[in-house]
């Protein structure tokens, strides 16, 4: 029993060598790329006692961008989590004509720099646009308001689920869905019992990664957004109009904040990944 | 009920996997599909259970021809190879899941899908795993749950691919003797497909032996292994020795002996394949009308291996560990030999 309870050791013993090095470069490297700018951010957002940081926080135009920036990036992640379903399906399961081009389509709002996408986007989605001017007689606005954005955001996320469900979809053993087809199970039933539930941790994995790009989003949101104060005004640019009047701490605190919350969110998606993906990982 | 197979064919491109099969089931039968890999066996019992569609022929279950039937509404039972379990449901929601998802009218209720659950569970011997998931499971207990997700929807007939592939040795032969048993229990016609012999000459009730695309013969396995119809299966069910012989007037003169055949209109050149225990071996005593030397003597448990060096071929004789002591033969003794039986095939 002793045993069974005991804490887990630092370091499983393994044949492979290499432990001490490799784990020395890793702690070396994400200091100097990644924890050590987060401190300097950290130290100077500290800088302020908690009353001035609640100031900055407490306004209706940060808690606006705020709002903005979460609830945009997690519906566009929600729909790239669908559609990139989708499409990673086509790609795996059908041979057709095109196929490679499509293949290498997915991977194009990586390439492009965010602020074309976003001079584009915003081309076509205004008033006067091809796709704008289809909705303009509703009353509906695309661009310069919060749908624009989303769609920006879904541009730059595109890649993500796709590329992280294909893989998965490809070692997908065909048995299962014909064991499930021999039991009397039809395509819809043998999809959300089967198939899905295999994807569903690869799908959360793009979407949380998705999510993640979308909150860290500038270039393509910019030029779609309007920006108007309040209503069109996503946390990234408030920290450059921050900056931009030189006020250092402000934009820090905002910087701080919008980590701290993505940070729960993305712990949080990882949780509920590790519930899904259980008897997967095991088996 | 009955499966009948006719003269069905299938190709992948170039690849003729199945040309013009025809083969009965009988009813309540255990038939095992025999053959080496590539010979066909799996597209075969796939295509019963229409998960493929054959190019040409059909395929009947109880006289029904079942061709334009959509797999889900055939009730084949079908056991894969990696048994395909699902990995997100417990033992008991793998099993249940063929009557959770019968459209609503046929559904069964909770208590009633518990208590079949239950029952199947208890026939297979897993009821204390109900409520473990497949990766906590060794191979045998999986295969198991395989057989019982399968026997839930009360399957019309049993296929089953390469049932015992992927277990060791022991558990293997275990599993074999119990689903024996159990398909005496049950009495659900089966198929399975297997390219160990052993396999198939204990569990089957009749074999079809396949190469290349066909069947090469249909028989018991007391039947195929004593008359083999082909060359194919003498060489492929257990061992057999073979030496080039000529045929004339009903008799094949294979090494000296003069042994009857059923080529009674053939004359010339022919095959003939010898068991290892249909080899008899003496000591040689100057008027012999074969003689060997021995090469090696391989201890077998209660047997020995022999292996001869008779003229330029090699043979393989199998003796009584016993009887080769008697004897007093040893490795390079120079020994006579008898032929008592051989099947004898024209040269191709």
């Amino acid at each position: 029993m002793t045993a069974a309870i005991a804490r887990k050791p630092f370091r499983r013993w393994s044949v492979l060598p290499g432990f001490a090095p490799a784990l020395g470069f890793t702690l070396t490297y994400l200091s100097l790329i990644v924890i050590i700018p987060l401190i300097a951010l950290f130290l100077k957002a500290s800088q302020l006692d908690m009353a001035s940081i609640w100031r900055i926080l407490d306004n209706p135009r940060v808690f606006a961008a705020f709002r903005l920036t979460f609830v945009a990036s997690a519906v566009a992640a929600g729909i790239n989590a669908v559609f990139g379903l989708v499409i990673a399906w086509l790609l795996v399961r059908y041979r057709f004509w095109g196929r490679r081009i499509v293949d290498a389509l997915v991977d194009l709002p990586f390439a492009l720099p965010t602020a074309v996408a976003g001079v584009s986007l915003s081309a076509l989605m205004a008033r006067n646009g091809w796709v704008g001017a289809l909705f303009a007689p509703f009353g509906i606005d695309i661009a310069y308001a919060p749908p624009g954005i989303v769609i920006a955001l879904i541009f730059v996320g595109l890649p993500f689920v796709v590329r992280t469900v294909q893989p998965v979809l490809q070692d997908f053993e065909p048995e299962l869905e014909e064991a499930a087809a021999t039991l009397g199970a039809d395509r819809w039933v043998t999809f959300l019992r089967i198939t899905f539930p295999a994807l569903a941790p690869a799908m959360l994995t793009g979407f949380a990664l998705a999510f993640a790009r979308a909150i860290g989003e500038y270039g393509s949101v910019i030029f779609i957004a309007g920006n108007r104060p309040g209503l069109t005004e996503i946390v990234p640019l408030l920290i450059v109009i921050k900056l931009e009047e030189f006020d250092y701490r402000g934009a820090s605190v905002i910087a701080v904040a919008s980590l701290i919350i993505s940070f729960s969110l993305l712990i949080l998606i990882n949780l509920l990944q590790r519930r899904l993906g259980e008897h997967h990982e095991r088996g | 009920m009955t499966i009948e197979v006719r003269n069905v064919s299938k190709s992948f491109g170039a690849y003729h996997a199945l040309k013009n099969v025809s083969l009965t089931v009988e009813d309540g039968e255990l038939m095992a599909l025999l053959g080496p890999s590539g010979s066909g066996k799996t597209t075969l019992l796939r295509i019963i259970a229409g998960l493929d569609q054959p190019d040409s022929g059909e395929v009947l279950i109880h006289g029904q021809d079942l061709s334009k039937q959509a797999v889900r509404d055939r009730r084949v039972g079908f056991v894969f190879q990696h048994y395909s379990l699902f990995k997100n449901m417990s033992v008991f929601e793998n099993v249940a899941f063929g009557l959770r998802v019968r459209p609503r009218h046929q559904r069964p209720s909770d208590v009633e899908i518990k208590r079949r659950v239950d029952e199947l569970l208890g026939l297979v011997q897993l009821d204390p795993f109900a409520s473990r998931y497949p990766a906590q499971l060794s191979g045998g207990q999986r295969q198991r749950v395989a057989l019982a997700r399968a026997l839930a929807i009360e399957p019309k007939v049993l296929l089953l691919d390469e049932p015992f592939g992927a277990l060791d040795a022991r558990v293997r032969k275990e599993l074999r003797r119990w689903m024996r048993k159990l398909h005496k229990e049950i009495n659900v016609t089966s198929v399975f497909v297997t390219h160990d012999q052993e396999e198939a000459l204990e569990l089957a009730d009749r074999i079809a032996i396949m190469n290349a695309g066909q069947i090469e013969q249909v028989a018991t396995p007391s039947e195929a292994y004593d008359r083999p119809a082909t060359q194919f299966v003498s060489e492929f069910l257990g061992f057999a020795n073979r030496l080039a012989c000529q045929v004339e007037n009903g008799v094949a003169r294979v090494g000296g002996f003069a042994l009857p055949v059923e080529l009674e209109n053939y004359a010339g050149d022919a095959v003939a394949y010898i068991r290892p225990h249909e080899i008899g071996l003496a000591r040689a005593n100057g008027h012999d009308i074969a003689k060997a030397t021995i090469d090696s003597i391989v201890a077998l448990g209660p047997s020995a291996r022999v292996d001869l060096a008779f003229g330029d071929d090699r043979l393989e004789a199998l003796i009584d560990r016993e009887r080769l002591a008697e004897l007093g033969l040893s490795v390079g003794d120079d020994c006579a030999i008898t032929i008592t039986r051989a099947h004898v095939f024209k040269s191709a």
